[in-house]
């Protein structure tokens, strides 16, 4: 292996991912190739993040999502909780305001007058206590 | 654009056992948990490839969930001639590359004192054998954290440049074609890139000898 050669597998040795014969003919390269082993060590100081698929130090090992929120996406959910508590209680009062007399109170609703049979007869419509 | 609609008929097996291809049909029917395996199917690669570009998780992470986002949301205009994760790829990288641009910072205030953490990994790397590096980089947070500040200080053209280049093995031509650039300019960026990177490491490595030398460490 010339130097050109060594160093363009270095992504693979870095990975692992060379055979076992081209691997030992690097090392071998490296130990008697000053120039060689000092780029080898220069690629070292990057290769973590450039040629490696680790996870970020303290990241879960395959999915983020597993970690604690953010900061910032604590603050999303709480305002998009916030947001659907307040539209779910403006939604209550405006049914409550609908179908709810707001003049009614406990007394009138207890009131027998409510019920069908006295309110029946006062009926226009009432063809009972016509005549 | 995949057919979402005409001669479609749904089928009952589970969304894992389906294709990307399926899922998108899928997704673009108003199907959002198909959206969400296909999420969750390619989330371990947005992780690492915004992992690249950014050290801090909370950061990856919420780059992760923003490419995701624009992905699901431009679903409609992925054409099904390219592989999904090619697609996904170039909205990662524009994510990343909008992300590098905002936060650009002056170099000199990245390189700065070493920890001792720092210190140790750097004596580790001049050293210790090729084997004994590549098995130590793996387990050491200075050795992250170190590629990650020497990376930073690239400008983001350059950075965007070397990561495509090297850890998504994209061609020069590729490279042009995303960008919007010509080859001359991925290959002069790539050019910058190695050389401020060689002379920044060079420099590390060498001071670290001489101190070595002299005893002060």
């Amino acid at each position: 292996m010339d130097c050109f050669e060594v160093r363009r597998e270095f992504p693979g040795f870095w990975r692992g991912s060379i055979e076992e014969e081209r691997r030992q003919k690097l090392l071998e390269h490296l130990r008697n190739c000053a120039g060689c082993d000092r780029a080898f060590r220069a690629f070292a100081l990057t290769a973590p993040v450039l040629h490696s698929d680790s996870r970020p130090v303290g990241m879960a090992s395959d999915d983020v999502s597993r970690r604690p929120p953010s900061a910032a996406s604590r603050l999303r959910v709480w305002l998009a909780a916030t947001a659907v508590a307040t539209l779910a209680m403006a939604a209550t009062v405006a049914v409550y305001l609908a179908v709810a007399s707001p003049t009614e109170t406990l007394d009138e609703a207890l009131s027998p007058q409510d019920s069908i049979g006295e309110l029946a007869p006062s009926s226009p419509f009432d063809l009972t206590s016509a005549g | 654009m995949v057919a979402a609609s005409e001669g479609y008929e749904p089928d009952q097996r589970p969304d894992a056992a389906r294709s990307d291809a399926e899922l998108i049909v899928e997704a673009l029917l108003g199907r959002g948990v198909a959206f969400a395996e296909l999420a969750s199917r390619h989330r371990r690669y947005v992780n690492t490839l915004c992992h690249r570009f950014f050290r801090d998780p909370e950061v990856v992470r919420d780059l992760a969930q923003e490419s995701l986002t624009k992905a699901f949301s431009g679903l409609s205009g992925y054409r099904a001639e390219m592989p999904f994760i090619g697609w996904l790829r170039a909205i990662v990288i524009n994510v990343c590359y909008d992300e590098l641009r905002r936060r650009q910072r002056r170099p000199e205030e990245l390189i700065g004192s070493f920890t001792e953490a720092d210190r140790t990994w750097i004596e580790l790397v001049n050293d210790a054998t090729p084997e004994q590096i590549v098995a130590a980089a793996e387990e050491r947070n200075e050795a992250h954290n170190l590629a990650h500040r020497l990376l930073a200080m690239l400008k983001p053209e350059d950075r965007m440049v070397l990561v495509l280049k090297d850890s998504e093995d994209l061609s020069v031509a590729e490279i042009a074609a995303h960008m919007g650039w010509s080859e001359a300019k991925v290959k002069i960026r790539a050019f910058r890139a190695r050389r401020v990177l060689r002379k920044q490491a060079e420099h590390i490595l060498a001071s670290r000898r001489t101190r070595s030398r002299s005893g002060l460490l």
